[in-house]
């Protein structure tokens, strides 16, 4: 049962004017809105060609229900397709990462190569007449509808009719480098880190998206004891966030008088790295740093996945060591969302880099992490308000940066060099960004798909 | 022919009674949240970690991994985190959690360096407020207790956790 068509109006107005009613947070029919008009068409991130590096490596990812193996073939090629045998519906690979040649289903045995094609069934000739009953030929698991890759990112989208994955970045793409592509040899993830909370998907992904707002107050704990310098109220509202794209983020404003390579150090960047992300970057993205005096910390890329980017001290004479984060916040219902957290670093960064930007990733995000710790509670108290009935009174004001009119309280940035519009300060800019996105979606009708007849009658 | 596996110390033995008392006192102090008062019980050199549970096919050689854990600590971060929720801000542990750490099956093996080998089984309660469900999380743990002139110490504790997904909404607590 969907929620009827003027309260869906309703519901989306209020969003698209920074109004946003509190039962969207743990409302079951906004939910299953989700499911079939968003999930069902949007790029949703998978998992990251270094996860599955050799052939015959996979690892098994959900989008919401739906289960897919993400593997490298023998040829080489990142393959993803829908976890179900064609026979009788049963998962093919109940594991979640290894290597296999080839996919047995235990109910019957029919078998897959690891690029998908049938390879065999049992009794073909008996059971079926041969070839006639049943054709073997050019029988695959389901692909996904569209998979797609950038800087190593495995993405997929159940519509068949996707745009292209790099025309959907956009300008997100130019962000996205800083987290993904420090050298040319890319990124490497580590983990993830899996666990379930009882918060609403959306919220740490509009958290991520622009909330600076929070980390002075909610972060309050890790400036006491010293871990990270930066999130106290006077710096972190320095800082600009942006909007490109599909995606949003959040940067800290850098000591001035630094230059490109100074910047990096000062956030905890060996002279080793430095080159490869001069190289590697453009001018552009280098001025970012060097000349508006930016460095990227955390983002989401509508609709689930975020990035963050932060430079904690890790030990006790003050070494401050940057690391970042992948994290995907998988919808289970309304009310419940896994969180898979890896660790990214660039793949060509010496072994020491590695191991403390590692112990800096530990100590402040992922499932143990003195950051994401508070994060949690928060967003789990609001899931628990959210789908009550006096939540349906309440529209939470997301209006912050917005004077009454509905105008910006300051002008954009005129000297960011990164694409999109960038504002100085608090606001809730990204946030709103990121549900103009959501309520665009939640009100296309979902597509009707063909149904796949795998050797059916003729 | 495969090398016979190591017996445990019999439970009469001092040693295994020392490292049962050591591992019931330490638990504890977990419950009470004193958390200063858990940290005298760490080596210096302490290495505390949680390794990521994967679900794996049988005969895959691997279930958890080998480079990403949960807890991957030096003493130096173990500290943090116990400043950290000694702070007025750590508000995923205000109010507090109500644990209980329940300790069993706890087997002892001297390694022949002057140190215990101890293995256990752990179940930790978690309680939160007055609406939501309780967490448990069940792990094996092994630990080396190194005799110290104060007493036997924590010097490393690998917590193997039985579940590649887990349901606590952090690990604002210690294992």
């Amino acid at each position: 049962m969907n929620l009827a068509g003027p309260q869906l109006e309703s519901v989306l107005a209020d969003v698209r004017r920074g109004m946003i009613p509190a039962h969207v947070y743990g409302d079951p029919e906004i939910f299953a809105l989700e499911r079939d008009r968003l999930f069902a068409r949007s790029w949703v991130f998978l998992a990251h060609e270094s996860e599955v590096p050799d052939p015959g490596d996979y690892v098994v990812r959900r989008v919401l229900a739906d289960s897919f193996i993400v593997v490298r073939d023998e040829s080489g090629a990142v393959r993803v397709m829908f976890n179900m045998c064609l026979h009788r519906g049963m998962q093919v690979c109940r594991a979640e990462m290894g290597n296999a040649s080839h996919f047995r289903c235990p109910y019957h045995a029919w078998t897959y190569r690891n690029d998908g094609r049938l390879a065999g069934l049992p009794f073909h000739a008996e059971a079926y007449g041969g070839e006639d009953g049943f054709p073997r030929q050019d029988q695959a698991l389901l692909p996904a509808p569209s998979m797609d890759i950038h800087n190593g990112l495995i993405f997929i989208s159940l519509d068949p009719d996707a745009p292209p994955l790099r025309d959907y970045l956009g300008d997100f793409a130019f962000y996205l480098d800083f987290y993904t592509r420090q050298s040319p040899a890319g990124v490497e993830l580590r983990g993830p880190q899996r666990w379930r909370i009882k918060a609403n998907w959306k919220i740490g992904a509009e958290n991520f998206a622009g909330d600076s707002y929070h980390t002075p107050h909610t972060h309050a704990s890790v400036v006491d004891i010293g871990l990270f310098r930066e999130p106290k109220a006077s710096k972190r509202k320095e800082g600009a966030l942006y909007v490109a794209g599909p995606g949003a983020g959040t940067t800290y404003k850098l000591p001035p008088g630094g230059d490109f390579a100074g910047q990096l150090r000062y956030v905890g960047y060996p002279d080793a790295m430095i080159p490869a992300m001069a190289e590697t970057w453009t001018a552009g993205q280098r001025a970012l740093i060097g000349e508006s005096g930016f460095m990227v910390s955390a983002a989401t890329l509508f609709p689930n996945l975020s990035l963050v980017h932060n430079w904690p001290q890790i030990d006790d004479s003050g070494t401050v060591v940057p690391f970042i984060s992948l994290r995907q916040w998988q919808p289970v219902s309304e009310r419940e969302t896994e969180v898979l957290s890896w660790f990214a670093v660039d793949a060509a960064a010496p072994a020491e880099f590695k191991r403390d930007s590692y112990k800096a990733y530990l100590m402040c995000f992922g499932s143990s992490g003195m950051f994401e710790q508070d994060d949690v509670e928060n967003w789990v108290s609001i899931t628990e308000m959210a789908a009550g009935s006096m939540a349906r009174r309440l529209n939470l004001n997301s209006r912050m940066g917005l004077n009454s009119a509905g105008q910006p309280i300051k002008a954009p940035l005129a000297t960011f060099a990164g694409p999109g519009v960038a504002y100085q300060g608090f606001g809730e800019f990204n946030q709103r960004h990121w549900l103009r996105q959501w309520s665009d979606h939640l009100e296309r009708e979902p597509a009707v798909r063909a149904v796949v007849n795998l050797g059916g009658p003729r | 022919m495969t090398a016979a596996k190591p017996k445990p110390l019999p439970y009469t033995d001092p040693a295994h009674q020392a490292a049962h008392q050591f591992l019931v006192e330490e638990a504890a102090l977990l419950d009470a949240a004193d958390y200063p008062g858990w940290l005298d019980l760490l080596c210096e050199d302490i290495r505390y970690l949680m390794p990521v549970r994967v679900t794996t096919a049988r005969g895959a050689g691997f279930d958890s991994l080998a480079d990403m854990g949960h807890f991957d600590e030096d003493m130096y971060a173990l500290r943090k985190r116990v400043q950290r929720l000694a702070t007025d801000h750590a508000w995923t542990e205000d109010p507090p959690s109500r644990t209980r750490h329940f300790i069993t099956n706890i087997r002892t093996f001297p390694n022949g360096r002057g140190e215990l080998r101890v293995e256990s089984s752990l179940l930790l309660f978690r309680s939160r407020g007055d609406t939501r469900e309780p967490d448990l999380v069940s792990a094996g743990r092994t630990d080396l207790l190194r005799e110290t002139a104060a007493g036997l110490r924590l010097a490393r504790r690998e917590i193997l956790v039985d579940e590649a997904v887990l349901r606590t909404q952090n690990l604002a607590v210690f294992l």
